[in-house]
Parts: structure tokens; sequence; C-alpha cells
């Protein structure tokens, strides 16, 4: 069986490639990429005219709250909604209910998102680095974990406050060579705040996040993860501060990488109006000069990645006073449509270094077989379909996640997502069809 | 037309002077309440406990005629788990026709708006605003001075967490006054950018020529925790009393939204002296609210 992508523009960061041509896929398989082969005879043929053929997405941050909080998103819906969203592969984090700390739990995360009734995208399952037994918190079966399929172990959700218990986290985690990723907040600083300390916080009367509270745990993980030699990936830069704090850890040698949200470099806290919920996230979304200068690192490489941290929650969760909120946007179906919006189409990065950002560069880090279009023999074809060009209004209401938490609601995008393939079609745009001639044969 | 008083932040300021006048009017004797209208419900729901404020809405609709319900927090169903915005919507089909909300977070009243048929009113939503307060003051500065254009108003004391201070903040530098704040720079928000007015870490600085003085409320758990290093300090920095006076304008008010800490934010001297109109406010307290509830309703007889 034969499937061709055919008279795209590829652009695969993996090899470097940027040129109008076709991607073969046999038996699931990629076995070609590059210009245009004369006469292939195909099962299957996708016209990519005007398209971008791309190495399928990968989202290194995204809560699909499974097991315990399915009333917010499930592996069914959030995987479903990944797909929407271009990606074909996920990482989901630990901070679920029960937390993912054991390899029962590994093991149930990873039988639910093979199952047919998913979205058909990859599940990487991110562990939890700690757990609390008798009272006192301590490192989790991170080997056994490991063996059970963990990509990363993370603190999120749970930010690691006692730097001892970091240093021999890390200090494991070298070992064993897995990467943590770290959410940074020192919780003495941010706590009870609710929207960035600035303007915005002392007119509406609500309690600030200071800048610091994020940066002071940049600053101890940066250099933990320089003296420990561990490979940390910094979850979220929301500000200056913390993006000139990796630079100069990358600078000094530290095994250190990042990533932006889309919110935080389109968005600012003066978006929050009139106190709606949808705009309350963490870290908070800080100011213009944040915005400036999170593009400029997506610009001069400073930030490896672009993740969503997809955190839906459930409409009456949400829909309380600001201060009672919870943190968090969803983010699955709008993080490419917001970042060729905000980032590649104003020229910020290129299309190749967009696709770098969100495909190739978070699976390096995590060691996935993906982001790349090179036949490899082995990996599973993964790709999406991308028209940079398409006008479109995004609707909260249609949405594949349960969480309709988005402050994005109504937003006008230029470039979406139009089919997605993980080994088969596994999303396909109504886009996609309009105006296209589909060849099947 | 039916309208929500929630912040003044965004009220016109011709819409300020209406309420202000209107309130005169009733304290004139120049306007009377009741008559043949329909007799309103107006829910008078607290989450937060507060008693003047309370008390002074409850006059205020019994001279307009209109018949105030009475909500808490503790006894209803608020207590039992209830979201706001169900208690809104038993509100809506209870046939109030006007709800006047307090809430512990900032911003409660503008859900509130969003889910009640009727208007709202805030009667202090956090530490976001509290505009009935800031009328009530601002009438007893117009009755006082003769006018707020021009004056310098101090805004002394822990502005942070004050929606008193944001609600006059407002209201005062739309009618043409010098807004200051003034305080130890822990109980200032870091960045006042985005509020009128200016910001003095110095007592005798900010008292400086300033007409009229706001004492705000030092709450007795904020005296302990970390962003005062002591009760005593803090008076000895920035009470208001005849001393840190001396520099102010020799016709000076001093102002007070209650309940005061006496000897803490000022002396017995000047709580008790000729210049402070801690009873003004409470009195015009009841007016501005019979405006405010009218021009909601939009009974006021105006276009």
């Amino acid at each position: 069986m034969r499937t061709i992508f055919r008279g795209g523009r590829i652009l695969d960061p993996s090899q470097g490639m940027d040129l109008v041509g076709d991607v073969v896929v046999e038996n699931a398989q990629i076995v070609s990429c590059g210009e245009a082969t004369p006469n292939p005879v195909a099962d299957i043929e996708y016209d990519c005219n005007g398209l971008w053929i791309v190495p399928g997405l990968v989202d290194m941050h995204v809560h699909l709250r499974e097991p315990g909080e399915e009333h917010r998103e499930t592996i069914r819906t959030g995987t479903m909604a990944a797909a929407a969203g271009g990606f074909t592969s996920v990482c989901c984090m630990p901070n679920t209910s029960p937390p993912l700390d054991s390899s029962a739990l590994i093991d149930f995360i990873l039988d639910k998102a093979s199952s047919p009734d998913s979205g058909g995208v990859f599940v990487a399952p991110v562990g939890a680095l700690t757990k609390v037994v008798d009272g006192n918190r301590r490192l989790t079966n991170l080997s056994s974990l490991r063996k059970a399929g963990i990509v990363a172990a993370s603190d999120e959700g749970n930010p690691l406050q006692d730097a001892s218990l970091m240093m021999n986290a890390m200090e494991y985690c070298h070992q064993l060579d897995i990467p943590i990723l770290c959410h940074c907040e020192d919780l003495t600083l941010s706590v009870n705040g609710s929207v960035n300390d600035g303007t915005v916080s002392a007119v509406l009367g609500l309690k600030g996040i200071p800048r610091t509270a994020e940066e002071v745990m940049v600053m101890r993980n940066c250099l933990l993860a320089l003296q420990t030699g561990c490979r940390v990936h910094i979850l979220r830069v929301s500000t200056w501060g913390s993006v000139e704090l990796i630079r100069q850890a990358k600078f000094l040698g530290a095994p250190v990488t990042c990533e932006v949200c889309p919110h935080h470099f389109s968005l600012t806290e003066d978006d929050i109006g009139e106190f709606d919920p949808n705009f309350k996230t963490t870290p908070p979304l800080r100011s213009q000069l944040d915005v400036d200068m999170l593009l400029q690192a997506l610009n001069d490489g400073t930030i490896d990645c672009i993740a969503s941290d997809h955190s839906p929650y459930a409409p009456h969760e949400v829909n309380v006073p600001f201060e009672e909120a919870p943190f968090g946007m969803a983010g699955l179906e709008t993080s490419l449509a917001a970042t060729l919006t905000f980032a590649t189409h104003p020229g910020t990065i290129t299309p190749l270094e967009t696709i770098d950002k969100m495909s190739t560069r978070p699976a390096q880090i995590l060691g996935l077989d993906a982001g790349t279009l090179r036949p490899s023999g082995t990996a599973l074809a993964q790709i999406t379909l991308v028209d940079p060009a398409l006008e479109w209004s995004f609707d909260v209401h249609r949405t594949f996640s349960k969480g309709k938490n988005s402050p994005f609601d109504g937003m006008k995008f230029t470039g979406k997502p139009v089919l997605t393939y993980c080994g088969s079609e596994i999303y396909r745009d109504a886009a996609y069809d309009s105006g296209r001639v589909v060849g099947e044969d | 037309m039916k309208r929500n008083l929630l912040a003044l932040r965004h009220l016109d300021v011709d819409d300020i002077q209406y309420l202000l006048s209107l309130a005169q009017e009733y304290k004139d004797g120049l306007r009377f309440a009741g008559g043949n209208g329909p007799r309103r419900s107006i829910g008078l729901l607290f989450f937060e406990n507060s008693t003047r404020t309370r008390v002074s809405f409850e006059q205020a609709c019994h001279k307009l005629g209109y018949v105030p319900v009475n909500f808490s927090g503790d006894g209803s169903s608020m207590s039992k788990g209830e979201t706001l915005k169900d208690t809104i919507l038993t509100m809506r089909h209870e046939q109030l026709d006007a709800l006047v909300m307090r809430h512990r977070a900032s911003g409660a009243a503008f859900l509130a708006a969003e889910h009640f048929s009727g208007p709202v009113i805030n009667a202090g939503d956090g530490q976001h605003e509290h505009p009935t307060q800031a009328l009530a003051d601002a009438m007893t500065i117009l009755e006082r001075k003769g006018q707020i254009e021009d004056l310098t108003v101090a805004i002394v004391g822990d502005v942070r967490h004050s929606r008193v201070a944001r609600s006059n903040a407002w209201l005062l530098s739309k009618l043409g006054a010098h807004v200051r704040y003034v305080g130890p720079n822990t109980l200032i928000p870091s960045n006042m950018s985005g509020m009128p007015g200016t910001v003095h870490y110095d007592l005798k600085a900010g008292l400086t020529d300033a007409d009229v003085v706001i004492c705000l409320r030092l709450q007795r758990e904020r005296m302990a925790g970390p962003l005062v290093s002591s009760a005593n300090e803090y008076t000895k920095m920035y009470q208001v009393n005849r001393g840190s006076l001396r520099v102010a304008h020799p016709e000076v008010i001093v102002m007070h939204p209650g309940p005061m800490n006496r000897g803490i934010e000022l002396d017995d001297a000047t709580a008790d002296g000729p210049h402070c109109t801690v009873h003004d406010q409470v009195h015009n307290g009841i007016y501005v609210r019979m405006a405010a509830l009218e021009w909601s309703l939009g009974e006021d007889g105006a276009a």
C-alpha cells in the first residue's frame, strides 16, 4: 500500500529541507522524501499544492487529566484534540489524580492511548519526579518508570521547593539519562497571586505574582543543571528575566533547554479585561516588554520549543470569580495557528524554525522517534499538512477538547493544520477538501 | 434604563456628577421618594461581613419605599458549596429587581452582573472597588470644600488592599482632584502606572498642602503580618495626627471610611476634632445609596 503526499512545500528541520516535493509512505512508513519522482503509482494520493508537508507536530507539555480528572479531559478527547491541532505525539503531564508515579499507571496511560477509540497520536508519558511517602517527599522509582515508558520526569503542578531534593533528583536522573521538566515557581513569592504583579494587578485589586517567583527557580534549576550535568528543560518561560538567565546558563554550558507557550508571546496582562478567567494561567500573562523579549528569544534560538501547556478545565470550574478560578488554558487546537499568526507570519521565526520548535526539537530533547520526515525503517509515518494562508476564526465550542477555557475564542488566525497522518489519516479538516480535487485510485 | 454600578473606573464624569446631585437633592429635602411607583425588592447579598454598608443600604431602601431582602454568606446555600453563578441565577428567580453585592473576590460584581437580570450595585468586591463609599466621600468633600476640582487629596495607609482607595482615586481624579497615595512601599502596589495620581512613601511629603486626607484602615491581621514591621512603627511613621497634619492645608479635612483603629491610623484628638468628617461620611452614605439605587433601576426620572 502506497500513499503519496504530492507537490507540497516540504519543511523538515531534521534534514534542513525546505523544497517543493513529494513524501511517499509505504506500509505506514516514510520511504522517500524530497523532489518529485515521476509517475509513481499510489493507492492514496494527497494533493498538497499550496500546503506545507511537515513532520507530525510534537507537544511536550499537555495535560490529558486522566486518571482522576475525566470531567476536564480524557485521553480520548485530549488525543483527538491533539490530532486536530496537527500533533502526532504529545507528552502527558504527571499531576493527575493519582499522579503518574507508578509503572502501573504508565501502563494504563499507554494502553488507553493506543486504544482504537483514542485520537491515534502517540502519547509519551512524563513521570512524577517525587511522591510523598509517610509524610516525606522523596524520589519516585524512576528506573522502573523509565522501563515502563516515561520519556521524562517532572514536578509540573507541584513545583519542588526543596533545593536539596531537586539536586538529588538531578543527580539520579543524570545517571538514568532522564530529562527533568522543571516547573519553576517559588510558592512563597506566588502565594495567593492570580495575575502578573504589575499595572493590571494594581488596578483590578488582585494580588500579583512577581516575575521573580519564576526567575529565582529558573536560576536555581539552571545552576543545579550546571552542577549535576542533568538535562533540564524549563517549562513555559514567561519573563524576559527567565530568558536572560537561560541564555547565560547555556553560555556557561548548562544542559538546559526551554519552551514558551503561544499565549505568552501573543497576549499580555491587559487582555484580562474585566476579570475574564479564561485569561488566568500560570505563569501569568505578562507585559508587552516580556512578549517582545520572548519573541526575540524565539528568533535568536534561546527558546528551543513551543508547547501549548494544554490545561483543560470544566466550564463550572472556570465560571467563578477570577481569584477562585483555576490556572490554565486549553491550547492544543490553537497552538500552531497562534504561532503562525503571531510569530511566523510577522517574520520572527522562519517556517522551518517554526516546525523545528514544534516538532523536531522537542522530539530530540525527549528522544522520541518523531520530528522527522527522513525514512527511518522503523518509525510510523508522522506527517502534518498545514495550510499557512488559511484565514479562519477560532470557535472554542467546536473543539474536540472538553476544555473550553481558551483566551483565543473568536480570534482570527492565519494558518491551520488541515490533515494529520500518524500511520494512517487521523484528522482531516473540512478546509483541506474545499476547493481541492482529491484523487483516490 | 437599567444600569450597573460596578466600578468608578468605568463611570462617566456626567454620571458621577448626576449621582452626587441626586444625593444632595435628597439630603436637602428637594426630592421626595416613594409615592406611586412599584414596590421594588432589593437583594442585599453580603458574602462578607459588613454592618455599616448593609445598614446604609437598608436605610436607603426604606427611604425609597423599596423592600430590602437580606442574604448573608453564612446562613444560606453559599456556605453549602453553591457557586456564585448559581446563587445569582437563583436571585433572578426570587423576583428581585436589583442586587447589592459584597464579595471577598475582586471582580465578583462583574460575574454577578453577567448572570443577573436587573442592575447590580457593587458594595465592595475584594480589593477592587467600593463605589458607593467613594460617592459618599465625594459628597462629603463637596459639602465641606465646595469643590473637588484642583484639590489635593492624600490617601494614606494600606492602599494595596483597599477597595476604598481605588474607588476614591478614580472618582476624585475624574472630578479634577490631584490624588496622592501615601504609605509604606509594602502596602502600595509595585506598579501604580495604571492608576491616576502619584505615590509618596514619606508621610510629610504626602500630606504637604493636602486639602483632604483619606485615612485607610490597617487591618489587625495585617499589623502582625510580613508587610508591616509592627503597629508601633507603622503608627510612628504614618499616623495622621496634629503633628503630621501641620504641613497640610490649614482647613484640611480628615476622612476615614471606618471602622477606624483609633491610635493607629489617626489619633484621638484628630478623630474627635473639627476636621474629621467620619460621621458626615456615614450620614451621606444613605443619600448616595438612595441615588445609586434609583439611578440603577432607571427610576430617577432622567431620560
